[in-house]
């Protein structure tokens, strides 16, 4: 009891005693992990947008006719041999054109004269819901086209390869971003306490005389570089959560928001990267008091 | 020697020699013995080898020969572990104090307690005690820096005899210090020797040794040249 209050009186004393370094420690780490988080963010958010979008996403693949059931038996089996799916669904011409009038709704008149098998027969492939079944759906349309009978094959392309390539760019920038994070912390701690222990030497070497264990001259800084971790990780998320709501209060109604709701991290999340944080700068501090206190 | 006298030794040199580069003959054959509750004074000029001896106790630096112990203990073996234990056990007033210049005088004191996980009223009572032993009381908030070279030297005084250790090693502690607080340290010495405390002194003032009826040693060139029980047999010589 009485070596954890000598430590914690030590680390606190050493705080206040470089406080103006301590701050512009912590307010790095802070901008680090407000930089990182909110890439984090905006990745998580686009991934729940990718599987909401991969709740409507389908393949539409329009046959020369109608299939018979041992013929529609064979393609669901071809299909589901590719990959795994959802559902699939064959839409006879009759279905099609029933759907097409609904949608027409009051316009309906215009089909009026047309007979009832004009459209073409189709089979809708529902892939499994996740984002990667955006990246294997062109795959999958490749796949399909070769099937015998299939006319054309129909998926909203182009939006979903911009998409894809959006969360890939997104991705890079999130490890980038990490990447900076994981250094920034780790060097501007092991930095900052490599000075303090340096403008410390003369106290190092009098607690060495005194009989100081290398537990109780390590501790203070590991505290020190662990406590900056936290508080920074800290505050950057604060500042993120602050951001978002000013955000969300800004645009709510807007077409964006209505149609997907972005959230905020979840705890879980939270805790990790303030754990994570805590823990590099900890690190950074041990390497630090590792290379110069050699008690 | 028997063990059971080997106990009754807190400090032992066997022709203990230490050469500084590139061959400045800090010591040379110096065995010495010193009892628990015994209180040494080591004389001589400047460089004959007096702060050498007292670094060496407390494993500051090492001997290029022989052996040094401390109760039973030889350093040289020593582990990094036990050497901070054994520091613990050590009070060392430096010549040149080794005080942390920015820092109160209290914060100084407790330091030493501090590293021994002594509990925080202790400290408090501790700090306070000694600062009126040694005439400090009224400085305990001020800023070593800001003392005279006589407060200071209390001040480092006082740090060394915190933990009330069992090895008092002391290196001209009284050089700057008028007759008065000469006076209170050597009481405070004195009272720390009653209580079993071993005490050796660095010193070129006659005056807290001679009288003293304590063991005098003089050394010369880093060697002992003369070894006296105090001032009457000194005396009985010339």
């Amino acid at each position: 009891m009485n070596f954890l209050f000598a430590v914690l009186g030590q680390t606190i004393r050493n705080l206040f005693r470089t406080w103006s370094s301590q701050f512009l420690t912590l307010v790095t780490i802070t901008l680090s992990v407000l930089i990182f988080a909110f890439f984090s963010l905006i990745y998580t958010n686009l991934l729940n947008v990718g599987k909401q979008l991969g709740d409507d996403l389908r393949l539409i693949a329009y046959l020369d006719e109608e299939p018979v059931p041992a013929l529609q038996e064979e393609y669901r089996q071809k299909i589901l041999k590719f990959d795994a799916v959802d559902k699939i669904v064959f839409v006879s011409s009759k279905e099609a054109f029933q759907r097409f009038k609904k949608e027409l709704d009051t316009d309906r008149d215009v089909l009026t004269d047309m007979p009832e098998n004009f459209l073409p027969p189709s089979i809708e492939v529902y892939p499994v819901r996740s984002l990667d079944s955006l990246t294997r759906i062109k795959r999958f349309s490749d796949y399909l086209q070769t099937l015998p009978g299939v006319l054309k094959v129909q998926y909203g392309r182009e939006w979903i390869e911009r998409f894809y390539s959006f969360v890939q760019l997104m991705r890079i920038v999130v490890i980038l971003s990490g990447t900076l994070l994981i250094m920034t912390t780790t060097f501007t701690v092991a930095h900052t306490i490599r000075l303090t222990l340096v403008s410390r030497a003369e106290e190092l070497e009098l607690l060495r005389l005194l009989g100081a264990s290398g537990t109780y001259i390590r501790m203070p800084y590991f505290l020190e570089g662990g406590l900056q971790g936290l508080m920074g990780s800290a505050c950057g998320l604060a500042a993120l959560y602050i951001l978002f709501n000013w955000i969300e209060l800004r645009f709510t109604g807007s077409a964006l928001f209505g149609i997907f709701p972005f959230t905020f991290f979840s705890l879980p999340i939270i805790c990790t990267i303030i754990g994570l944080s805590t823990l590099l700068c900890a690190a950074g501090s041990f390497s630090s008091t590792r290379k110069i206190v050699q008690v | 020697m028997t063990e059971s006298s080997r106990k009754n030794i807190m400090v032992e040199l066997i022709k203990v020699g230490k050469v500084y580069p590139p061959d400045v003959e800090a010591l040379t054959e110096i065995s010495l013995s010193v009892s628990p509750g015994e209180m040494l004074f080591l004389t001589g000029k400047s460089g004959a080898g007096k702060t050498t001896l007292l670094r060496l106790l407390c494993r500051i630096e090492q001997p290029d020969k022989g052996l040094v112990e401390i109760d039973g203990m030889e350093l040289g073996k020593l582990s990094r572990h036990k050497v901070q234990q054994l520091r613990r056990r050590i009070g060392m007033a430096y010549q040149d104090f080794k005080l942390l210049p920015e820092r109160t005088v209290a914060r100084n004191i407790a330091l030493a307690m501090e590293v021994t996980y002594q509990k925080k009223s202790f400290i408090r009572r501790q700090t306070r005690t000694l600062l009126d032993r040694l005439g400090l009381k009224s400085k305990a908030r001020a800023r070593t820096a800001d003392l005279s070279r006589g407060e200071q030297q209390r001040v480092a005084i006082a740090r060394a005899l915190a933990n009330n250790p069992d090895l008092i090693l002391a290196d001209e502690p009284t050089g700057n210090l008028d007759a008065e607080s000469t006076a209170r340290v050597m009481e405070l010495f004195d009272e720390h020797r009653r209580r079993g405390a071993t005490i050796l002194i660095a010193t070129h003032d006659p005056s807290i040794y001679s009288d003293s009826g304590h063991r005098v040693l003089e050394l010369k060139d880093g060697r002992i040249v003369e070894q006296e029980k105090d001032h009457e047999s000194r005396g009985e010589k010339e």
